[in-house]
């Protein structure tokens, strides 16, 4: 699984949020605010990985229950996927 | 954690409710500072009126414009894109907000900084010799072409025939 190319994360007084660059900013002409958590994973799979991967990422990370990780994972792709962020 | 999207946002509910509008530059008047669709731009609300050298975000129709304070005027502001050879006369209550800081690529720039300021100086202060030159360019453009265009004619019709 993999974001889509064209946005960057910028962080604006402490909140991250996703902005389009280039081609993408034609299409897309929203603003994405997400979390510690959410920019983490942002860019965690901004590169091709599986769910699994995700949910290991995050355990590093923050050090939370797998299956807490896990349903963090799932939902925040089941957003990207819904609106169309996943290649 | 989840992401909260805004479909086709209109700036000014944006900065209503939120407080500030990230996202990306569109066009070329605001060069050579702000690159097309490449760089990102922080606005947030106007409080009080703004001043000299600050960047308006105010609308022209359904259009949304970020360019340069010049100066004030009784019901608004003179204002010009920093790529731009025209000033503009703006009223107040089409000003929205003010740029406060800006990505260009990925370096985070505050308008408050020192050498962001001097650059603005700078640029100010090359206006008269840029417009000077554009005007020289302009015209010798208009020349060229006025000297070209009977050929052009010619090479046309040759076509339709």
């Amino acid at each position: 699984m993999k974001i889509k190319d064209g946005f960057v994360i910028r962080q604006v007084g402490g909140e991250h949020v996703v902005v389009p660059v280039g081609e993408r900013s034609k299409e897309f002409h929203g603003m994405i605010n997400m979390n510690k958590t959410g920019a983490f994973l942002w860019n965690f799979f901004s590169q091709s990985h599986t769910l699994e991967e995700g949910v290991d990422a995050l355990c590093g990370e923050y050090n939370v229950e797998k299956d807490v990780a896990e349903t963090d994972v799932k939902r925040f792709l089941d957003v990207l996927q819904r609106n169309g962020f996943i290649e | 954690m989840q992401p909260q999207e805004t479909q086709k946002l209109k700036i000014e509910d944006v900065l209503r409710e939120k407080g500030v509008y990230v996202g990306p530059t569109v066009g070329i008047s605001m060069l050579p500072m702000l690159k097309n669709r490449r760089d990102t731009i922080v606005v947030r609300p106007k409080t009080a009126r703004l001043q000299p050298l600050d960047v308006a975000l105010y609308k022209r129709g359904d259009d949304y414009v970020l360019h340069r304070v010049l100066s004030l005027t009784d019901g608004g502001y003179i204002i010009r894109g920093d790529n731009c050879y025209a000033n503009e006369n703006v009223p107040e209550d089409t000003v929205i907000g003010v740029l406060t800081e800006f990505f260009r690529k990925d370096k985070h720039i505050l308008c408050t900084d020192e050498k962001y300021l001097k650059y603005v100086n700078k640029r100010l202060k090359s206006y008269k010799t840029r417009r000077f030159f554009v005007r020289i360019k302009n015209k010798i453009v208009g020349i060229i072409r006025k000297i070209i265009k009977p050929f052009r004619k010619k090479k046309a019709k040759t076509v339709d025939r």
